[in-house]
């Protein structure tokens, strides 16, 4: 007897430790829906307390009411983030009154009435209350599917919770006489005592279990936040996402992302519906807003979703700035291209007026020159065909950065190809240097742009010559053995030093050293090279020793004998598969 | 005198001069006095053209935009058309296509251009043009030793495709 005592005081001061506990939460942070589910909570702690107190008429007028009124507020909870229709409304309304009047009746003037009119009423008035409260416990366990994970964990036990209520109160109605021994009294009372926590986990859950419902959804956050960091493409889109998942993380309703001028840049800014949880935002130009807002079941941020809410700010200000360099840098790359375009076509016009004079005046059509002249015109020549083929390279250079470039692929025979290139750069050769072209007997079949790759094996051989000032042996070595053919071009000038062979490839990526920085070069021609190797599906590796000289390497594809494998690539992404060997990286 | 109406819709014909100095087109060779029209808006290299030119025996009228070059090719028929792209009232192209259209039977086009583009050089053969060269990369000597050899492909079937 005096465990179902024990029992019975537990349970009630456990309903009555819930109201208070939603009474203060509500008195620190008041909003509408909170203060109904208070109402409700308050109710129900208020029919245990009185529950334990001797039998009255006023205290059960007021306990048949408590528990209506409980069970009202339960579903005008729901009403709040789960509105519910007119006519719902009017039902809901019929059946609280109804409800009251029926309990009120039982314990005035039924008080009297024989057994069955007794169950039927109680059996009534239990019913008004289940539906009352049962509706919104079906809905908050359907809504909660869709939820946060967060969110829906509190949903789930405030169904939960109340379910076991309604359950608890149809078995003491149903039950009767069968209920009334002490063990089964105090079963129930355990059952009911164990509503108490679910209930509170649901309005006010501790921040550790807070984060063992989010774990599920920790892996999602990480998976996203690594794609906020790598692959979001726009700002706008790595904004929309951060709000996406913040809200998903916090569980609130909603978010928004704002920019240091205070403009939404993603989510939507509605401060209304809720009180809203803020973190900074470092944002190129200022500092911007990341907003979680709570809704009507998450009006209450800890400290640890505001910690939670900081870090994943932090991301996001890291992805936003990102994305914001990646963009100016596009747009300075453009810009450059541009400019490389639009000012090698504007110097052809100049420069084939200087070349056309220079070249009447070698040839004495104005007029019969001097030695002298002779000789300055003869430099003048040579200095704007330099210049001629600058900005040839330029133009080459800047349609490669656009995509444009197109080859012409022709079966070919890359000995012929190597012959022409090494006739090209004869007048290169002088007395301190010996040439030697080794070719193969057998033709040598590729499918390529011959302008091109002759114009990239000349570059490896001028090169070849230019870079060993002091003279020395430059050969050039035409092979072909597994599918792929080489032209390798070996000197022994300057060479290169180990640490300056990323550079060498780049764009104006020229080496310079005290060896180098007389000699004339744009850095275009090997970043020309090797782009249009890749284009034709080959590439261009190089291996060299500081001071022992260089080897260049052209690698292309041979052509398969019907010749209608088409080798030649015309994007640069298929020929970045098609690249067999980089000996950079090794 | 060439009996072409600007605005008729009939396939033009030529004049019993404009066909002497066609046939005179057809013997050209260096120094014969191949009359050449240049379309250029710069006149630094129109003028050099025309120095390299003349002094080679040929002829050169200069037109600085589409409107006078097209008023040239009616009154003063030439043997060869050498069409810069970049003209300051319309593009080298719509020239050209004008050309096809008024006058089917026009002189060898060849196009001079600082864009070397394989788009642009497609569209300028697709337009029928016989040739189609860089400036800067030939000297004016070059261009004026091959005047001859134009003539002579623009009278074997250098005309548009229709």
């Amino acid at each position: 007897m005096t465990l179902v005592v024990l029992v019975e005081d537990l349970t009630t001061a456990g309903f009555v430790a819930l109201g208070l506990a939603i009474a203060y939460r509500w008195y620190r942070e008041r909003g509408r829906a909170q203060g109904k589910l208070t109402i409700a909570l308050v109710a129900l702690a208020v029919v245990a307390l009185l529950g334990r107190l001797p039998q009255s008429l006023v205290l059960s007028l007021v306990e048949v009411v408590a528990l209506m009124v409980s069970a009202y507020f339960v579903l005008l909870f729901r009403d709040e983030f789960l509105p519910l229709s007119r006519s719902a409304h009017w039902v809901a309304r019929t059946l609280f009154a109804a409800g009251i009047v029926d309990g009120l009746l039982l314990v005035t003037v039924l008080q009297k009435a024989s057994p069955p009119v007794l169950s039927a009423f109680g059996f009534a008035y239990v019913l008004a209350w289940a539906l009352l409260i049962g509706e919104p416990v079906v809905r908050f366990w359907l809504a909660s599917n869709r939820l946060p994970a967060v969110q829906k964990t509190r949903m789930r036990f405030l169904s939960f919770g109340f379910g076991m209520l309604i359950v608890l109160l149809f078995v003491d109605v149903l039950g009767g006489s069968a209920l009334r021994s002490p063990t089964a009294i105090a079963i129930t009372q355990l059952f009911a005592l164990a509503t108490v926590p679910l209930i509170y986990v649901s309005f006010a859950p501790p921040s550790l279990l807070r984060r063992i419902w989010r774990m599920g959804e920790e892996n999602a956050v990480r998976a996203a936040m690594q794609d906020l960091l790598i692959f979001s493409a726009t700002r706008k889109d790595i904004a929309e996402r951060a709000v996406f998942w913040a809200v998903r993380l916090l569980g609130g309703t909603g978010g928004y992302i704002l920019d240091p001028g205070g403009n939404v840049i993603a989510g939507e800014r509605n401060d209304g519906s809720g009180p809203a949880v803020r973190a900074p935002l470092h944002m190129p130009g200022g500092e911007g807003t990341l907003a979680v807002i709570a809704g009507t079941f998450t009006p209450i941020f800890g400290t640890d979703e505001i910690a939670q809410l900081r870090a994943y700010a932090t991301s996001v200000s890291a992805g936003l700035q990102r994305v914001s360099v990646t963009e100016r840098m596009a747009a300075i790359e453009a810009n450059k291209t541009q400019f490389l375009n639009l000012a090698s076509h504007e110097l052809r016009g100049p420069v084939t007026v200087i070349r056309g004079y220079v070249s009447m005046l070698e040839a004495g059509m104005l007029g019969q020159l001097n030695e002298r002249g002779h000789k300055a015109a003869e430099v003048m020549s040579s200095k704007v065909s330099e210049m001629n083929e600058l900005i040839e390279d330029m133009i080459e250079a800047a349609r490669l950065e656009e995509g444009a470039v197109t080859l012409r692929a022709v079966d070919a025979d890359l000995r012929d190809i190597a012959r022409d290139a090494a006739a090209a750069v004869a007048p290169l050769v002088d007395a301190k240097h010996s040439f030697d072209l080794d070719l193969p007997e057998r033709r040598i079949r590729v499918r390529v742009d011959p302008d091109r790759t002759r114009t990239i094996i000349a570059n490896l051989l001028s090169n070849a010559i230019k870079y060993s000032p002091d003279g020395g042996d430059v050969t050039c070595v035409v092979r072909s053995r597994g599918g792929i053919a080489r032209v390798t071009v070996t000197d022994q000038g300057l060479g290169i030093a180990r640490e300056d062979l990323a550079t060498l490839f780049t764009r104006f990526g020229r080496v310079i050293t005290p060896q180098t920085e007389h000699l004339k070069g744009t850095g275009l021609g090997l970043f020309l090279a090797r782009q249009l190797a890749r284009l034709q599906g080959g590439d261009i590796t190089v291996a060299s020793v500081l001071g022992k000289g260089s080897t260049f390497t052209l690698q292309l594809p041979v052509a398969s004998p019907d010749g209608s494998a088409d080798t030649a690539r015309k994007t640069p992404a298929d020929a970045m598969s098609f690249t067999v060997r980089d000996s950079l990286s090794s | 005198m060439g009996i072409w109406f600007p605005d008729a819709a009939w396939t033009p014909e030529f004049g019993p001069l404009d066909r002497a100095v066609r046939r005179r087109g057809l013997l050209a060779g260096p120094g014969s006095g191949v009359h050449v029209l240049m379309i250029e808006d710069d006149p630094a290299i129109a003028e050099m053209y025309r120095v390299q030119f003349e002094h080679d025996g040929h002829r050169v009228t200069i037109a600085t935009t589409g409107e006078v070059a097209v008023a040239t090719l009616t009154d003063d028929a030439p043997d060869l058309v050498l069409l810069d792209l970049l003209l300051p009232d319309r593009s080298g192209f719509e020239v050209l296509a004008s050309l096809n259209e008024r006058l089917p039977n026009h002189p060898p086009v060849v196009i001079l251009s600082n864009y070397g583009e394989p788009s642009m050089i497609d569209r300028g053969r697709s337009l029928g043009a016989i040739e189609y060269l860089v400036k800067s990369r030939v000297t004016p000597a070059e261009i004026s030793r091959q005047i001859p050899t134009w003539v002579e492909r623009g009278r074997g079937g250098g005309q548009p495709d229709s």
